[in-house]
């Protein structure tokens, strides 16, 4: 047998990153069933449909720029792109939704960018985003929580957006919209206003309960460090905690911003996405800080009641700064400095 | 218990040390070839000093060290000097080097050793030339010459016996430290001699338990010796990681472990240490490994230094249809080889003969998604996904930046990398890179400096000449000047020339006694031709002080003016002159032109006429260019006499 010549080291933990992504998929699970079981089978029709437009344009855009397709598409991250755009999306959301979201996240943020790997903005923030500004009103469709549509109905709602009664007999206002919009009320007067109030917080709870489950999993299989994610959580909960302590009455507590709205979603699906963050640990943990408090400014004081789109896309354009300030100290150097000698 | 720290990053993979770590050493038979690389250490090779042919008893010295940074090399059995020739070298670049190729004679006779019997009598300088003269250079890896690092310049409280071993599959440590504990023990005991008995700490991994109680059992007499278990992680046996697990301290950037008080030696280069003072033995063997699943009887083997990698294999029953990968060293930093003919040298610790798919498979590596893993396992808490983003764009001052020079190849991050990028390899290149643009701006800075002291060089002459002239310049100046004050009523010459030929014209008209119009005209050249080199000599001085900014530029720039209306005048007189004489310079010049050649042509026909075979055809060209020539003459006679006899009617009447 003819002997390689192959450079140091010949061992590898044979870890891949196609089974990284995999991982992932799994992990968006949990928080896929708990939606599907309180929003009906919107988000599912959309997560197969994203899927195939992902993969379909992954690998017409490897052909197009001359990659080796198979390698490329068997990464997984295409995949996951399409999970998380489709878990983002609202459950309403029309078939040309989803392919406008999907096209600009695979096409525009990553393959335009030169790939995998080369992305400076996380893909399907990007896609989730473009659509928020384009077309709000599809984009807050959220389906009332007493009344799920069948399949039958969802799958027509799908194609042709027409549905019996009109869609607003069938959507209702998010936890997160009716704390934002007060129209000057208290948050009690709002709740007492507003019996479905109570049950769509609950209902957010348990989804965000059942990411945060996931993301507790890939911690464990240390897909990720914690310091991003938990970073995030922990200054997004600070300023919830602060702001709730000088005004309870205007302002949500910390654990309704926690458990609210895409917030473990986005801390252990989003935040976590490595090519767009921050690098060493330290700078995860300032990315992190970063998200929280954005998240909570335009939560409190801008007009979309949610903002982890927004959030991630402002820091991700940090992510080079951050990385700047926040190198690690090398084995035997005084700073975290350069003291390079010039020559090696 | 000692307070056992921990360092950043590290990894686990599997050990696979059980293959060769059960049974005891096996002493290889003297093979018939032994091929001694000249360079087997870090620095300087050693030179030869045997020639071919020559008989060399065991333990004899063959090649002899060149400087401080270089080895000693004995003769690893008896035999005959076959040959000095290039071998394949155990390298990865597969380059051949310089090699003494000994032909064994199997009697294995040794030269006479002088061992010593009490080594506390000895002093520190004969314990050092006893290192030195053995030709010991550490046996962890690197081949570092041991003597250097037995004088540190700097006081040293700890001394730190490196038997981590924490390569996977190497157990040739293990079984030393297994079977020779004693003599290790005594070997440190002479290196603490050596460095003022520091406290020796020997830090070996948990996973060699027999190691560790071996050791533990020969050092129990030795307070000043402790027996330091660490966890098992790759790379705790890296120097600067073992010392920060055993001190809590990290060797500085760019420095040395002495600096901090540490020297660390490798438990067999103390085993080599103890054969050279106790036994009087130079370093001619070695402990190595042979495991891999393509060898039949892997263990541990002892070597003679220059032992073909084929005839350990052959003895260890290696099959090399099976083996896809020859590495040497461990799977972590060892380097694969091609060529079983390469010798094994000081430094060789292990062969991996490792069956296909043993090893890691060669994959296409996927894109980096800076998952941050290799951070995570990295010992020396760099960044390497940022230098490998670096080194594939060939940013090289940004992995300069980031301390890719800090990064000890270890292998840690494209072991644990999810993308399969051989991340070490694109340091190596980055390194590689960077060394050689050092060299070539190096080379480039020693380029310009030479080019620019010859400018300087030639500029100098330039302007030492310049200086003369000018020197030269000014003293003409001044003697003009001198004669000027001399005679101060002295016209300047253009105009004291013109004002000859008006006094001749008034002269003319008072005594009307005629002026010869050849005087005239004579003068009126002799004024034209002082203008035009005045003004050439001042405009060149000018040229010369706006160049230099001379402040007295201005000065000459009026001169200038000056001297250009005058030059202009004296032309214009001349022209006036010529034309009312009707005179022609251009065609005079012509005619006179004509009248030289015609006397070139008659004075090379001279010539010829005297060596001429036939002197009559030339005589007769003689007479026709006679005639030319007179014709000539007479032309340019009439031409000059014929406005003059015009123009000066008065001279005829």
């Amino acid at each position: 047998m003819a002997l390689m010549n192959l450079s140091s080291p010949h061992h590898h933990s044979l870890s891949k990153t196609s089974r990284l992504m995999a991982w992932v998929l799994l992990a968006t699970l949990p928080g896929l069933a708990v939606q599907s079981y309180f929003y009906g089978y919107g988000t599912l029709i959309n997560l197969v449909w994203a899927s195939g437009l992902a993969l379909g344009l992954e690998a017409l855009v490897l052909g197009l720029r001359r990659r080796p397709i198979m390698i490329f598409l068997t990464d997984g991250s295409a995949l996951v792109t399409a999970f998380l755009i489709a878990l983002a999306l609202p459950p309403f959301s029309p078939w040309w939704l989803t392919l406008i979201a999907v096209l600009f996240s695979i096409v525009f943020a990553k393959h335009l960018y030169g790939g995998l790997g080369n992305n400076p903005f996380n893909p399907a923030m990007v896609g989730y985003a473009i659509c928020l500004i384009a077309f709000p009103v599809s984009m807050t469709q959220w389906p009332a929580i007493e009344q799920t549509l069948n399949f039958g109905q969802q799958w027509q709602w799908f194609w042709m957006e027409s549905i019996d009664g009109g869609i607003d007999a069938w959507t209702g206002a998010t936890a997160l919209d009716l704390m934002r919009h007060t129209n000057g009320l208290t948050l009690n007067e709002v709740a007492l206003d507003n019996p479905q109030l109570g049950l769509s917080l609950s209902v957010s709870m348990w989804v965000n309960l059942a990411y945060l489950a996931g993301g507790i999993g890939l911690l464990a299989i240390n897909a990720f460090t914690w310091h991003a994610p938990i970073a995030m959580l922990a200054s997004l909960g600070f300023c919830a905690g602060l702001f709730h302590m000088g005004e309870p009455d205007l302002y949500p507590s910390a654990s309704q911003h926690l458990l609210t709205g895409a917030t473990m979603f986005s801390a252990f699906f989003i935040v976590t996405d490595p090519v767009s963050g921050a690098t060493s640990r330290k700078g995860k943990v300032v990315f992190g800080i970063g998200v929280g408090i954005l998240v909570f400014i335009i939560r409190t004081f801008g007009s979309y009641p949610d903002a982890f789109a927004f959030a991630i896309l402002l820091m991700n354009l940090s992510a080079p700064l951050i990385d700047t300030y926040t190198r690690p100290k090398a084995y035997g150097h005084k700073s975290s400095k350069s003291s390079s000698q010039g020559d090696l | 218990m000692r307070k056992i720290w921990d360092f950043h990053g590290g990894v686990h993979p599997d050990e696979n040390k059980t293959q060769s770590n059960g049974l005891a050493i096996n002493v290889m038979p003297t093979p018939k070839q032994l091929a001694l690389p000249l360079n087997q250490h870090i620095g300087k090779a050693a030179k030869a000093i045997v020639d071919i042919g020559d008989y060399v008893f065991k333990g004899q010295l063959i090649a002899s060290a060149q400087g401080v940074l270089s080895a000693n090399i004995h003769a690893p059995s008896s035999g005959y000097i076959k040959a000095l020739a290039e071998r394949i070298l155990p390298h990865q670049s597969a380059l051949s080097g310089p090699c003494i190729i000994i032909d064994t004679d199997g009697k294995d006779e040794w030269i006479e050793l002088s061992p010593v019997a009490n080594p506390d009598s000895l002093t520190k300088s004969d314990l050092l030339n006893i290192i030195q003269a053995a030709g010991i250079v550490g046996l962890g890896g690197a081949g570092f010459p041991g003597s250097i690092k037995l004088q540190p310049k700097h006081a040293i409280n700890t001394l730190v016996i490196n038997a981590a071993e924490c390569e996977p599959y190497i157990t040739a440590d293990d079984r030393l430290m297994r079977e020779y504990a004693d003599e290790i023990i005594v070997g440190i005991q002479l290196v603490q001699q050596l460095l003022d008995q520091p406290k020796c700490l020997i830090g070996i991994e948990e996973n060699k338990p027999e190691a560790i109680a071996a050791l533990a059992t020969a050092a129990r007499q030795n307070s000043n010796i402790e027996v330091c278990v660490i966890p098992t992680k790759y790379p705790s046996g890296g120097e600067k990681q073992l010392i920060e697990i055993l001190t809590g301290n990290q060797v500085p950037q760019g420095g040395i472990p002495a600096n901090i008080g540490i020297v660390c030696q490798n438990v067999g280069t103390i085993k080599a240490i103890f054969d050279a003072v106790m036994l009087g033995q130079p370093l001619i063997k070695r402990i190595t490994t042979v495991t891999g699943k393509a060898a039949a009887n892997a263990g541990n083997y002892e070597v003679l230094i220059g032992t073909e990698v084929a005839d350990l294999l052959a003895f260890a029953k290696v099959d090399l249809s099976q083996t896809s990968r020859l590495v040497l060293g461990g799977p972590m930093m060892g380097f694969t080889i091609q060529d079983t003919n390469t010798p094994l040298v000081k430094s060789s610790n292990c062969i991996l003969a490792a069956a296909d798919l043993e090893l890691a498979p060669v994959a296409d590596h996927h894109a980096c998604i800076r998952c941050g893993q290799c951070e995570v396992a990295c010992p020396a808490e760099l960044l390497p996904q940022q230098l490998f983003w670096f080194a594939k764009s060939e940013e090289f001052e940004k992995a300069q930046d980031h301390n890719l020079s800090d990064c000890i190849e270890c292998g840690a991050c494209a072991w644990v990398c999810p993308s399969q990028i051989p991340l070490v390899q694109y340091y190596r290149f980055a390194k590689g890179r960077i060394k050689a643009l050092n060299t070539e701006a190096q080379q480039a800075e020693v380029a310009r400096e030479r080019f620019e002291t010859r400018e300087q060089r030639l500029s100098d002459e330039k302007s030492a000449k310049e200086e003369k002239r000018k020197t030269r310049a000014l003293a003409a100046a001044a003697a003009q000047e001198a004669k000027r004050a001399a005679n101060p009523n002295a016209e300047d010459p253009i105009a004291a020339a013109l004002a000859r030929v008006n006094k001749l014209k008034q002269a003319q008209h008072t005594t009307n006694s005629p002026i010869l119009p050849e005087d005239e005209y004579k003068a009126l050249k002799t004024a034209a031709a002082i203008s035009r080199t005045q003004l050439k000599k001042t405009s060149k001085a000018l040229a010369d002080a706006l160049a230099k900014n001379h402040e007295q530029a201005s000065d000459l720039q009026q001169t200038l003016t000056a001297l250009t209306a005058k030059a202009a005048a004296a032309e214009a007189q001349l022209s006036a002159y010529e034309t009312k004489l009707g005179l022609d310079p251009e065609q005079e010049k012509t005619l006179q032109a004509a009248l030289a050649k015609a006397n070139g042509v008659l004075r090379k026909l001279e010539q010829r006429l005297a060596t001429a075979a036939d002197p009559e055809q030339v005589k007769e060209d003689i007479i026709a260019a006679k005639s030319i020539q007179e014709t000539a003459t007479h032309t340019l006679a009439q031409h000059q006499n014929n406005p003059r006899a015009k123009a000066i009617p008065a001279e005829e009447s």
